[in-house]
């Protein structure tokens, strides 16, 4: 009874765009607020390096060739890329400075042998279990991980011997080893695959193991560095790229196409959900002065139901479960909007050669009850200081 | 539950001359059970009486006590305790809900203690010679029958007192006799008193007090 005497004679029509303004803000926030947290996950678990981590050098071009300008870097020109604002985190790249070969050491695969060239980079850097990314001399295998162009060049190698191609699982399985040498010197570590990659030309190992062949077969040239491992700040591509470009370095493109990819969409989506953030507090608001002027216009019926002897918090209870409705209906159909978004969103995108995760950001979700709980807490707080000041 | 007053004085009216038989500024005690008359011509505070002691204003100085405690003290969830337990109103301007019906009226209130069932509610109705506005929204009824309606809400409740604000101000003499014998039924009924403000005319009724302004 109390609702049919408050709401039922009411105009609905502010409440109604009200509604409308708050199921686009709602629909909007859950959306982008998804959206951004996919775009951050894509290419995730698929390399080792960890995200928005590439690996730089200096542009090689003909005096580099004829041996005119130097591709190494200096102590300086290190320190001074670890100062620019984009970089998070830096370190070199260390090479062996040792004689180094790689030999199959299995029968189910082709006998290979080939000289390698192996690096090693700080294990921050990589998503690579750390507990596995350890070696210290006398252990039983050396772990590494493989640069999946070497693979392929294992099995179009093992195809023209008429051997059936190695999967990634069989290669991890079978053995490999490697002949570390110096003159006079000669040395063989079992070997273990433990990841492949796409983002690194060289073997990756521990760095313990570069350190123990650096010092045990040393060359006669000092060792240098021509590669550094940099990790780019969240949103910061644009200034590494014209860094780049600037300095004559250069990229492993695909990272970076990824890198540029993720940062653009993800500013678009943070701006996205600024925007829908305020169109939800504007929404809030115009459903807040519309319970103000609900209150308002209904103070002779909240009066007189005080006067008979109704409890306030009765009252407010009765206001409040009607907005919570409302605000249950603009969550709900949020939700399915989105849900429906999502389908044709992601759909696009598979079509487009993108693939993220089809399933539901909890976060997203969460925002939305956020927003709920927000709007039925300051409703509570509207409701009762209107109904306890009625006289 | 008896009610006490103590130099009471509505701001407003502090700066008139009262009588000296006037209650205001004067110290007595309402005994529950007693049927009292509050007599005083318009503008002497009756209304005002009645709305102080509902709670509705708080513009007074002075004390009000019911039973031991201070009204000026009672948080809102206990006046709507009281309003629903121990006294009751009918106010000048009636206060019902114009679009909701009679029936839906008389529920509102009587929803809030189940004091009546609905036959009853229709008995109180027929006694009043209002039983056909049963379903009738109160908002088109005459203000002589509004009247009755909210004679009978002020009774769907157990009350210690009634307290009524000029109840037949809109009725004929006949009407009147009718609804204040079911009000002084209704209060003998459950031993409660009650207060009615009148600009003098007594209704024929034997009141145990009678009030001046």
């Amino acid at each position: 009874m109390i609702k049919k005497i408050l709401f039922s004679y009411q105009n609905k029509t502010q409440l109604i765009i009200a509604m409308m303004g708050s199921f686009l803000g709602f629909t909007f926030l859950v959306t982008s607020i998804h959206y951004l947290i996919r775009v951050n996950e894509f290419g995730e678990g698929e390399e080792i390096l960890g995200n928005n981590t590439m690996i730089i050098q200096k542009q090689i071009n003909n005096f580099s060739s004829l041996n005119i300008t130097k591709n190494d870097f200096s102590e300086r020109e290190i320190e001074r890329i670890r100062n620019e604002k984009f970089t998070e985190k830096l370190e070199p790249i260390l090479s062996n400075n040792f004689d180094i070969s790689l030999q199959t050491d299995s029968e189910l695969i082709p006998y290979l042998r080939t000289d390698v060239f192996v690096q090693s980079v700080d294990n921050d850097f990589t998503k690579i279990d750390s507990t596995k990314w350890q070696w210290n001399p006398g252990d039983d295998f050396v772990p590494i991980v493989l640069p999946r162009e070497f693979l392929v060049m294992l099995n179009t190698f093992a195809s023209a011997k008429g051997i059936p191609p190695i999967s990634d699982d069989l290669a991890k399985s079978v053995g490999f080893k490697f002949t570390l040498s110096s003159p006079g010197k000669k040395e063989m570590e079992k070997v273990r695959i433990v990841g492949f990659t796409n983002e690194v030309s060289a073997i990756l190992v521990p760095s313990s193991f570069m350190e123990y062949g650096n010092s045990n077969f040393p060359k006669d040239e000092p060792a240098i560095i021509t590669q550094l491992m940099l990790t780019v700040k969240e949103g910061l591509f644009g200034e590494f790229e014209s860094y780049l470009k600037m300095r004559s370095l250069e990229s492993k493109e695909n990272s970076m196409v990824v890198g540029k990819l993720k940062s653009v969409a993800g500013t678009l989506f943070s701006i996205l959900i600024t925007i829908s953030g305020i169109t939800v507090f504007l929404a809030g608001l115009v459903l807040v002065q519309y319970a103000q002027l609900l209150i308002s216009r209904n103070e002779y019926e909240i009066r007189t139901l005080l006067r008979q002897g109704y409890s306030p918090q009765k009252i407010i209870q009765s206001i409040l479960s009607y907005f919570i409705k409302v605000f249950a209906i603009i969550s709900g159909a949020s939700i399915v909007a989105f849900a429906l978004a999502k389908y044709f969103i992601d759909k696009l995108l598979v079509k487009g050669g993108i693939q993220i995760d089809s399933g539901f950001t909890m976060l997203s979700i969460l925002a939305v009850i956020l927003a709920f709980g927000i709007y039925s807490i300051v409703n509570y707080f509207n409701a009762k200081r209107g109904v306890l000041r009625t006289p | 539950m008896n009610i006490h007053f103590e130099n009471v004085m509505p701001i407003p009216l502090s700066g008139l001359n009262h009588s000296s038989n006037s209650i205001w500024g004067s110290k007595f005690s309402l005994l529950k059970g007693q049927k009292v008359m509050l007599n005083a011509s318009s503008g002497k505070g009756k209304t005002t009486f009645t709305h102080i002691i509902a709670g509705i204003r708080k513009d007074f100085n002075g004390r009000i006590q019911f039973d031991e405690k201070e009204i000026s003290s009672f948080s809102p969830e206990v006046w709507a305790k009281l309003r629903t337990e121990k006294v009751s109103f009918i106010f000048q301007d009636l206060q019902l809900f114009p679009k909701l019906t009679v029936e839906e009226n008389l529920i509102l209130k009587n929803s809030l203690t189940d004091t009546f069932t609905s036959n009853e509610l229709k008995q109180m109705l027929q006694a009043l010679q209002i039983e056909d506005k049963w379903s009738i929204p109160c908002g088109i009824l005459s203000m002589g029958q509004q009247q009755r309606v909210a004679i009978i809400r002020a009774l769907c409740q157990p009350f210690h007192w009634l307290i009524m604000d000029e109840p037949f101000s809109h009725l004929d003499l006949e009407n009147t006799n009718k609804a204040l014998s079911l009000i002084n039924q209704r209060a003998n009924a459950i031993d409660a008193g009650f207060i009615l403000t009148t600009l003098g005319e007594n209704h024929n009724f034997d009141f145990d007090r009678e009030l001046n302004l």
